[in-house]
């Protein structure tokens, strides 16, 4: 039993980081933008589908693949944050829901319509299985924690050491002050989704091989789930969402291995209504950082 | 008063409306004269929009046929098509779209047995006959005929048959303890329900059970507890498209060639065994065609369609949706009439010559069709025997 549940919590590191991956992203633009990025999910769709378009048709090998699909991803996004995301900044909420609601309709159905409504296969992957402690797995799987590891270390240097992440964490606490004192906040707010978004598609890339099959819409359910990601981790809270990405993915497993696979989604929803009617803030902090 | 010419001229405005669509449906009506108008509502979108894509080809390629050939009584037969998406609401929508607006008499549809069941009390209401050609689902057709609905009939062989055929030669091969991981829908379900009616006459018993949602790609945790729980073989009643995702999974933890797969979800396509050969090594299905059939019409179907949709293998769904407009248009040339009674009552009559054998219907208008058994060796599927699918209404 003791063997079965470290499995599990094995299983569900490896799916909590890739949740982790794409929610660091979106809760990065909630903190500049105070706007949910609804259509986040659709970023992680864009880097699977980029990857697989550049592997099976272009037959480009995988490792470069990854890269190209971040390229384009980030290109995409770049134009969306110039016509959309930056004119947001001190827009009512309202219009974030709307704007993002929107692209997210857009984006999907772009991809239908460029490459059909049906399910398509993932070619390539590092496929060959590992043992590890006992416990099989893809070398692919292995590569996703280790990168989001990176990432997140990354990440946690950048905000703290670089101009870019302190204008990021001066735009996430207070707007107006940094017009005033000269930072180019649209410019800031830019930066920050096309990285965010990057690391969106950069996880949609890693997960292509071993979720095998891709479509259209397959971001929808992962933009619910990493929102309740960023809602357990805090609003905002960059380190906060790797733990409570891992929280979810190690709840989703056991619930899915011992009571039932069907009743796995219904995790991530629980989660969420529990964490807004006990603690709104997140898990680690009892203040509201903005 | 200023309401009253307002009101007039509101009037007046839907006046001319409701002529223009009279004289629009007047038209659609004139133009149905001389061909005869078929709905196939499928899954084009979706999850299952794979089968939807095959269902779609084959019965296109079918009309092709028979519009070459000079069509059936005089007159051409056209397509309309429906996407369900696999889901019933919008499968209902689809059918009420084709039978309101497209004039559409004849239906065949749909693949997925969730829709079918919701399509059933549509098209009898509006007495438009109903072929059903893809669903598996035993409820569809213990509600028809005799059953109830006069409209619908069903040329796919039910899970009923299947399911105890495939348990029994799993049970055959050693197995005893099984697994469930079946899709969470009337096909996935329905079929393990008829599993567990035959669990005791063959000594077996389920020792966990799960069903996976339609956009499922994790199946590492389902397939941990499987594995603890000590299962010689998975019962699985799913989709194609995650057979690969799951037999992957397995193929990482090591399970291939510890554990099977028995039942349907496209085991024994040629794609999906490359997907990870040690894991489908063994695996079990029972089908109602496989492309390597060998019936001189069968063999000439595959190499048409792959000709006609640039060398792709099509799959059960194509084959039986191909045949059952081929069967719709024998039972039109029998009725000598292309009105929806005369038509039923020909087809209650009909004895059709299938490739895979003579095609009649019992009283719940379910077709008799054999169904072969098919296992995994050597990376190739082979034919285990072929079953009748005739069901005992009465055990139940």
């Amino acid at each position: 039993m003791g063997y079965f549940i470290l499995e599990q919590i094995v299983n569900g590191v490896v799916t909590g980081s890739v949740y982790a991956l794409i929610a660091a992203g979106m809760t990065m633009i909630f903190g500049v933008l105070r706007a949910i990025n609804f259509a986040h999910g659709e970023y992680y769709m864009l880097g699977t589908f980029a990857a697989w378009y550049v592997v099976s048709k272009l037959g480009i090998d995988y490792g470069a693949s990854i890269v190209i699909a971040v390229a384009i991803s980030a290109l995409i996004a770049a134009v969306i944050g110039r016509l959309v995301m930056q004119r947001l900044v001190n827009a009512p909420f309202q219009s974030g829901v709307l704007a993002t609601l929107g692209i997210s309709l857009i984006l999907q159905n772009a991809v239908i319509l460029a490459f059909g409504g049906g399910y398509k296969v993932f070619p390539g992957g590092w496929l060959d299985p590992v043992q590890f402690f006992g416990i099989g797995m893809a070398q692919q799987r292995i590569v996703l924690v280790v990168a989001a590891l990176v990432m997140f270390g990354g990440l946690e240097w950048m905000v703290r050491s670089t101009t870019m992440g302190k204008s990021i964490r001066a735009v996430s606490q207070n707007p107006e002050c940094c017009q005033i004192i000269g930072i180019d906040v649209e410019k800031v707010v830019r930066r920050t989704f096309v990285l965010g978004t990057a690391l969106a598609a950069f996880s949609g890339a890693l997960t292509g091989p071993v979720n095998v099959s891709l479509y259209g819409g397959m971001g929808e359910s992962i933009t619910l789930k990493t929102f309740a990601v960023i809602v357990m981790g805090g609003m905002g809270n960059v380190r906060g969402t790797l733990f409570a990405g891992w929280m979810l993915g190690i709840a989703e497993s056991l619930v899915a291995g011992s009571i039932g696979l069907q009743y796995r989604d219904s995790v991530g929803f629980i989660a969420l209504l529990l964490m807004l009617m006990c603690r709104p803030n997140g898990l680690f902090t009892a203040k509201a950082r903005f | 008063m200023r309401w009253k010419p307002s009101g007039y001229r509101l009037g007046q405005a839907v006046a001319a409306l409701a002529a223009t669509i009279m004289t629009l449906g007047a038209a659609a009506a004139e133009q149905g004269g001389d061909v005869i108008k078929i709905g196939v509502v499928s899954p084009l979108s979706g999850a299952s929009s794979r089968y939807g894509a095959y269902a779609v080809r084959g019965a296109a390629l079918a009309v092709d046929e028979i519009n070459g050939a000079g069509g059936v009584l005089g007159k051409k037969l056209e397509l309309v098509q429906g996407d369900s998406q696999c889901v019933p609401a919008e499968g209902v929508s689809a059918t009420q779209r084709m039978i309101r607006f497209d004039n559409v008499s004849m239906i065949i549809g749909d693949v997925c047995s969730s829709v079918t069941l919701a399509m059933q009390p549509v098209v009898e209401q509006a007495g438009v006959l109903l072929i059903n050609a893809a669903s598996s689902n035993p409820e569809i057709t213990y509600r028809a005929g005799v059953g109830g609905y006069k409209w619908t009939f069903r040329t796919y062989p039910t899970d009923e048959v299947r399911a105890s055929a495939a348990l029994q030669f799993a049970v055959g091969k050693g197995y005893t303890k099984f697994s469930v991981l079946s899709v969470d829908t009337d096909f996935g379900r329905g079929a393990i329900d008829f599993t567990k009616k035959y669990l005791s006459r063959y000594h077996a018993q389920i020792v966990s059970e799960d069903y996976y949602k339609e956009t499922e790609t994790d199946f590492r945790p389902v397939l941990s507890k499987i594995r603890y729980v000590g299962a010689q073989a998975i019962l699985m009643y799913g989709l194609a498209d995650t057979t690969p995702i799951v037999a992957r999974q397995m193929h990482e933890m090591g399970l291939g060639g510890k554990v099977e797969l028995v039942g349907n979800a496209e085991f024994t396509t040629p794609s999906t065994i490359a997907a990870a050969p040690d894991v489908l090594n063994g695996a079990i299905e029972t089908v109602a065609w496989l492309p390597s059939w060998p019936d001189p019409r069968s063999l000439k179907f595959v190499a048409d369609y792959r000709n006609a949709y640039s060398g792709d293998m099509p799959n059960v769904h194509a084959y039986t949706h191909w045949e059952a407009v081929h069967l719709l248009a024998q039972a039109i040339r029998n009725a000598r009439s292309t009105r929806d009674s005369d038509v039923r009552a020909a087809l209650i009559r009909i004895k059709y010559d299938s490739v895979m054998g003579p095609i009649t219907f019992d009283d719940h208008q379910q077709a008799v069709v054999p169904i072969v058994l098919l296992e995994v060796t050597g990376g190739k599927a082979v034919n285990e025997g072929v079953l009748s699918s005739r069901v005992d209404y009465s055990a139940h």
